[in-house]
């Protein structure tokens, strides 16, 4: 798997959500201002593979997954799907191209229309790629739904008679209906409650396996990130920070950001409420990102550096497959985030600490 | 022995509407203590909203109808107070936070205002000026109108008449007073640790990120005083890093605020992370309640060692995640026996025709041991794996 040529590939990929100038901007000659949603993002996508990609919201990372499926153009940056490039795919081509890559959106009843039934709703990719006439589509819908767990009598039914697992059912059913190479599935399972979510995990893994696909799982649940993921990709203002296999970079994570990100996930065990490893202050505006790091407001390794000079992604010391953005990752890498609390100070009614923190590299 | 602050009483709350009549709630029954902090968990619908809602009366009636059961707020049963009285006892008695901090803040004013609105009122409370529900303080004479001199329009919207002396009302606020005021609602937001108070203090809403908003709920909520503090899923609306701040705060607050809080969320790690005890809710029914460590490490009901056992916290490799068969029943037409038996991997012939038992120590006072659960096989749903 390792030496496959990636299924999907972007360099570089930017994209920016212009800013609606204001009449006193204009007389000023202000420069445009832009919302820097995905700022140079070069990841890959082997095949049969799921690559996570975690993050905030905010974070850029539904961005990626509009871009990489060409629902949004990009503002700069290539994208190439099996070695070829689909940046600039158009009418006839783009669609037909479409049939490799399908989505599942965030919202499982706003992506799905209310006023059409089941078969409608499920065939519609097929309708558009094949051609298929009505009665063709309902057998094909009718033999389709079973592979998502859903029973075949349910072809003429609408989709709020659904709960929301099987919804999600419904807009996977959509997604395969076409036989794609890639799903990317965004927040799949946000919407569901555990023991469902659980549920529809496992249908996507056994889904991978039977029928070769390769994922681009976007959520910012970790926990399905570390079931169903191979590689984890992590995000913070349209930027990658980390990535990695997926159970190196959740145990071991290097990137400040990673860290202070996992250790914010409640664990369901009382034993274990921790004085947290907590980073202060908010997400800053994509608007104007911070010049250097753009974790480094909030990172409580920060030095001066950091401010100034946007650290790469490069491959991070000693841990093969692994790239990091950091500047200190060798100094920071092995720290874990539990024995950090203790050095941290709690933000209290004064604000965060003004003084740059940077525990002394061992 | 510490009297409970609340106590909720073989509680029982439908919906009843043209599709049928929906059994949200079900005699739910328990106690919670001043100073505790009691979290409840479940699925989507199993009521754990409509436990929260009707506990300070604000289910929309209808459809919702409370067929049975007492709801006791420090001795008085709420649901036996005429409505009109209700907004007494909520702000300075029970708090509200809710989910979504944007739909509970007005967009039309400015933080400060809204906040100071909540402690103008506690303050009114506080010298007998507007009634109030508040223990400390000389029950209120509801026959005779209130004897307030001030323009407070929340003080006043809830009167049965408009007194005479509320006509040419004299200014209220002196500059001292508003000063004092002021000073009062900025510890507010110093105390949920928002920097710069001063700068937000003039903001409207829409400015402010959601955890921000979040953090303003809270202060406006504590800034009433309240003795119980219901907060239902706080924190689902926020990022996982805002999130862990929220709980953080919260936790730190309880040692500063005498409140008790009630914490609704349908995440088990926040659960687990906040609360001191915790009741399982299942279909309108709560199945389990106990300290929050023995009911997460000892579950004695099978549908929370389903519900504990689904989260996903392995790789993919250490096999498939275990799952809970079957779906949630529908609550028009819950099954004859216990309502989680279908689904149940260990229900036998007496769960399928009996109800599940009620729990047996649905109480924290005495302070309990251990968890109950409302099911007849407690020691075998134990020994699942």
């Amino acid at each position: 798997m390792m030496t496959e040529p990636p299924l999907l590939e972007t360099r570089d990929l930017v994209k920016h959500f212009p800013l609606n100038r204001s009449v006193a901007e204009m007389f000023r000659g202000a420069a445009p201002r832009a919302i820097h949603a995905v700022d140079g993002v070069s990841v890959s996508v082997r095949p049969r593979e799921t690559l996570g990609l975690i993050g905030e919201s905010g974070s850029g990372k539904t961005t990626l997954g509009w871009l990489v499926s060409r629902l949004y153009p990009p503002t700069s940056g290539r994208i190439l799907f099996e070695g070829q490039d689909i940046t600039d795919l158009r009418g006839r081509a783009l669609r037909t191209w479409h049939r490799n890559a399908q989505m599942v959106f965030q919202d499982p009843l706003g992506s799905l229309d209310p006023r059409l039934r089941v078969w409608e709703l499920v065939g519609e990719p097929m309708r558009s790629q094949e051609g298929l006439g009505r009665n063709a589509l309902r057998d094909r819908v009718a033999e389709l739904l079973p592979t998502v767990g859903l029973p075949p009598e349910c072809v003429d039914q609408y989709p709020h008679e659904f709960s929301g697992g099987g919804r999600q059912r419904l807009s996977l059913a959509r997604a395969l209906s076409v036989h794609p190479k890639l799903i990317v599935l965004d927040e799949p399972t946000s919407a569901l409650d555990v023991a469902v979510q659980a549920q529809i995990l496992n249908r996507l893994v056994s889904l991978q396996r039977e029928q070769s696909l390769a994922y681009l799982l976007i959520t910012h649940n970790v926990a399905a990130v570390r079931y169903a993921s191979h590689r984890v990709a992590v995000m913070y203002l349209g930027e990658i920070v980390e990535v990695g296999p997926v159970r190196d970079v959740l145990e071991h994570p290097v990137h400040p950001y990673t860290k202070a990100l996992l250790a914010a996930v409640p664990v369901p065990n009382p034993q274990r409420r921790r004085a947290r490893y907590r980073i202060t202050g908010e997400i800053p505006t994509l608007v104007t990102p911070p010049p250097g790091c753009r974790f480094a407001p909030r990172c409580p390794f920060v030095i001066e550096r950091c401010r100034v000079e946007p650290p790469p992604l490069r491959e991070a010391p000693g841990r093969p497959g692994r790239r990091v953005s950091c500047h200190r990752a060798e100094e920071v890498g092995d720290i874990p985030a539990e024995t950090l609390m203790a050095s941290l100070p709690v933000a209290r009614a004064s604000g965060p600490p003004k003084a740059p923190l940077a525990p002394a590299p061992s | 022995m510490t009297e409970p602050i609340l106590s909720v009483e073989g509680l029982s709350v439908d919906y009843v509407v043209g599709a049928g009549t929906f059994r949200a709630l079900r005699d739910v029954s328990f106690e919670m203590l001043p100073g505790q902090v009691v979290g409840f968990v479940g699925e989507t619908g199993c009521g754990k909203s409509t436990l929260a809602h009707s506990i300070p009366r604000l289910l929309p009636e209808p459809p919702a109808e409370v067929r049975a059961g007492k709801v006791l707020f420090q001795g008085v049963d709420l649901l036996e107070v005429p409505k009109w009285r209700m907004p007494y006892v909520r702000g300075t008695g029970i708090g509200m936070i809710f989910q979504e901090p944007i739909n509970s803040l007005n967009p039309a004013f400015r933080i400060y205002t809204q906040i100071a609105e909540a402690v103008r009122v506690r303050r009114l409370r506080e010298t007998g000026r507007a009634p109030s529900f508040h223990p400390d303080i000389e029950p209120f004479d509801y026959s005779k109108p209130a004897p307030v001199r001030t323009g407070d329009a929340m003080a006043h919207a809830f009167l049965p008449t408009v007194p005479e002396s509320m006509k040419n009302a004299p200014p209220e606020l002196t500059s001292v007073a508003k000063a004092a005021l002021r000073a009062e609602v900025l510890d507010y937001l110093r105390l949920v640790r928002i920097n710069d108070p001063e700068t937000i203090l003039n903001l409207y809403p829409h400015e402010l990120s959601g955890g921000m908003r979040q953090r303003i709920m809270i202060a406006t909520a504590l800034s009433a005083k309240p003795s119980l503090l219901i907060a239902d899923e706080p924190t689902s609306a926020l990022d996982v890093t805002i999130q862990a701040q929220v709980l953080t705060l919260m936790k730190e607050l309880m040692d500063e605020v005498q409140t008790s809080i009630l914490f609704i969320s349908h995440d088990l790690g926040v659960i687990a992370e906040i609360a001191d005890h915790v009741g399982v809710m299942y279909a309108g029914h709560l199945v389990e309640f106990g300290p929050v460590g023995d009911v997460f490490e000892r579950p004695r009901h099978p549908y929370t060692k389903a519900l504990l056992r689904s989260i996903p916290s392995r790789y993919q490799d250490d096999g498939p995640l275990p799952t809970l068969a079957g779906s949630v029943p529908n609550l028009s037409h819950l099954p004859d026996g216990c309502a989680f038996a279908p689904r149940c991997p260990i229900a036998k012939e007496l769960c399928l025709v009996e109800p599940g038992p009620a729990l047996a120590t649905p109480y924290a006072n005495p302070p309990q041991r251990v968890n109950s659960s409302a099911c007849y096989f407690p020691l075998e749903a134990e020994g699942l794996p």
